[in-house]
């Protein structure tokens, strides 16, 4: 390796670098020198772009800037930004069965985030599963669904299936030799109580959002 | 004047071409960025085949739908079977692996990229902020000669004797490419990553041509300064990508009711799946006084990263201090593994003469450590800049992924893989030194 060289090992040293190729290869790497510049800069400005708010720039140039950034350096750290997270979301699902007996009957909600929180809690290492499967299938459900529960093109197809096998998964083994039906799933959103410390005052009466029964 | 900057110019440009620097930092980033997904893999084990095989609520077809509209690359797209998913999680355990041990690593890296996409956008909505730090470091370690140190292609570089190579390399090169000549016929692969890996595959066999034909020459040389090239650009790359993180983290926190007012801690602190340890973080939310601070603190820190990196002393203080508030996030708010990506990331920006101790302090812990430099090893310690090499300040264009700051770097170091003998291209010759990417 030229290093070597540069310690003064061999006699007549190369000079370091671009410096140290004759004439032909000189150009070469100064061209290479040239694209690995504009490369990295042009890399460095989409990927600003991308995390950077809204402005002039990628109102004009979004496209080219989604076209390069997406889907490998696709990056979001607005981690508890700007505000964190101030109520738990709790995912809650029930069941439509038809037991042995040819009945057909409704179980109770059964809460999947506590059962998620009881796996994450006392945990040094938390699995995946537990800490991201049933939240961000959620949060992928809610950002691609309006008000009325309508799906918004693909992803809202995608994450109701999502949701929907989550939900058949998790209720498996819970019903016996009776067939599951239908599922229904409903979030549970209670607000993290004001700190005792301070004095404001935060309602932490649940609010409900439910979805529609889903045929399995 | 004129003369001065073209001399500054023309130190700038050898340096950039001459080395592929801060080899410690690449090294340091590699390992842990391996280490961090191995650990992962091994942890979630027990829940693969839920994340990303055949059992996954993610199902392949959903997942197949999704890539479908970003094109998004994995391997495990290929076929849905459980036989095919058990080897490619295999092959990304076993590639992390080796990442981490620093074998073959221009060609383990590509192999590390590919388990890490494959299975992180197999089903991209088990992820969080770590597997996106792991999945960016994966990328952008191909580019890099991150095995300079601490690795075995060093110690297998230090130690070369002829005929000693093993046919480890050729081997891995040729499998490699049969793969990818199967994946090109049956169209598996997109244009552009099929351009991608076709062009690493066959620079990888140039590079031994010229290697093994004409060491000592120009051709070689000009290899070598392509190589530092790319790797000084990726390190820069790595370097703003850190700094870019934390400042989207401090600058849109800023912008935050919760944060301003200096409660945004306390939040997280009682959400549900956050919170391994509800008697901790109880405790710490009990105090309001506490709370803020470390509000505070957090944002101050996060803002304030990038622009100590002019300043040496600064950026390593804070530096420590980031690194134990994720040592602290991991514990606290159970995200182990994105504070062990973050730390990783993070490390790039230690100082060399740091890295050395921590390096020494291994090896004496250990017994052994591949690529140490055992003569060195221990007066390295002494302060980084000012060189006999180095006497004045060097003023770089492009900051120094060394030292971000304005120190100057120690400079040449003596490689720890130093050529074997200067003649001839017998077969040691074969195996290229160096590692990560031409």
């Amino acid at each position: 390796m030229d290093s070597n060289e540069r310690e003064g090992a061999a006699p007549g040293p190369r000079p370091a670098g671009i410096a140290g190729l004759p004439g032909p290869y000189r150009v070469v790497a100064a061209l290479a020198l040239g694209a690995v510049s504009v490369a990295a800069c042009w890399h460095l400005a989409m990927v600003f772009l991308h995390v950077a708010p809204s402005n002039t720039v990628t109102k004009r140039h979004g496209a080219t800037v989604d076209a390069w950034v997406y889907p490998e350096f696709e990056q979001n750290w607005k981690l508890f930004a700007p505000n964190p997270l101030q109520q738990n979301i709790a995912v809650e699902v029930r069941a439509q069965i038809r037991t042995e007996a040819g009945e057909r009957l409704t179980t109770d909600w059964r809460d999947l985030s506590a059962e998620d929180a009881r796996r994450i809690r006392h945990q040094l290492l938390p699995s995946h599963t537990a800490q991201n499967e049933l939240r961000r299938a959620w949060d992928f459900y809610t950002s691609s669904h309006d008000e009325d529960e309508k799906p918004q093109g693909e992803r809202g197809a995608l994450s109701e299936a999502y949701l929907q096998r989550i939900a058949v998964a998790r209720l498996a083994g819970t019903y016996g030799a009776g067939e599951l039906l239908r599922v229904q799933l409903r979030s549970v959103t209670r607000a993290v109580a004001a700190p005792r410390w301070s004095t404001e005052t935060t309602d932490t009466a649940p609010s409900y959002r439910e979805l529609p029964w889903w045929t399995v | 004047m004129v003369d001065r900057v073209r001399a500054a110019a023309g130190r700038a440009l050898a340096r950039v071409t001459g080395q592929a620097l801060g080899p410690y930092q690449s090294a340091v980033l590699r390992i842990g960025i391996a280490g961090t997904w191995l650990f992962f893999l091994l942890r979630e084990l027990p829940h693969r085949r839920e994340l990303y095989g055949p059992e996954s609520p993610w199902s392949w077809e959903l997942g197949r739908r999704l890539i479908a509209t970003n094109d998004a690359f994995s391997v495990l797209m290929w076929g849905s079977s459980a036989v095919w998913f058990e080897i490619v999680y295999a092959v990304a355990v076993l590639s992390a692996v080796l990442l981490l041990l620093g074998w073959h690593t221009r060609a383990v890296s590509v192999l590390f990229m590919v388990g890490v996409l494959s299975l992180q956008n197999r089903s991209v909505f088990m992820g969080d902020g770590g597997d996106n730090v792991i999945h960016l470091m994966a990328l952008y370690l191909v580019l890099t000669r991150c095995a300079q140190v601490w690795s075995l292609d060093a110690r297998r570089a230090a130690r070369r004797r002829p005929g000693r190579d093993g046919p480890a390399g050729p081997l891995l090169w040729a499998v490699l490419g049969l793969v990818l000549l199967y994946a090109a016929v049956t169209g598996r692969l997109g244009a552009g990553w099929l351009a991608g890996f076709a062009a690493l595959w066959v620079l990888q066999a140039l590079w031994w041509t010229v290697e093994r034909h004409d060491p000592d020459g120009a051709g070689r040389a000009t290899l070598d300064v392509l190589a530092n090239l790319v790797h000084n650009a990726a390190l820069l790359v790595i370097m703003a990508e850190v700094c870019l993180i934390y400042a989207t983290a401090g600058w849109y926190k800023i912008q935050g009711s919760r944060w301003q007012d200096g409660t945004a801690l306390y939040y997280p602190l009682g959400l549900d799946y956050f919170t391994p340890w509800p008697g901790l973080s109880g405790l710490l939310a009990g105090s309001g006084t506490l709370v803020m601070l470390l509000t505070y603190g957090t944002v101050a820190v996060q803002v304030a990263f990038p622009f100590t990196l002019l300043n040496r002393r600064v950026k390593n203080a804070l530096l420590a201090v980031m690194m134990l508030e994720h040592a602290g996030i991991a514990v606290l708010l159970g995200l182990p593994f994105f504070s062990l990506a973050m730390i990783a990331a993070d490390a790039v920006f230690l100082p060399t003469g740091f890295l050395l101790w921590l390096g020494a302090r291994a090896a004496s812990v250990r017994g052994m450590l591949p690529g140490r430099r055992p003569a060195t090893a221990g007066t390295d310690l002494a302060p980084e800049p000012g060189g006999p090499e180095h006497p004045g300040p060097a003023p770089a264009p492009e900051p120094d992924p060394e030292h971000p700051g304005p120190a100057p770097a120690p400079l040449p170091e003596p490689r720890p893989e130093p050529r074997p003998g200067t003649g001839g291209g017998g077969p040691a010759a074969v195996e290229q030194p160096s590692a990560g990417t031409s």
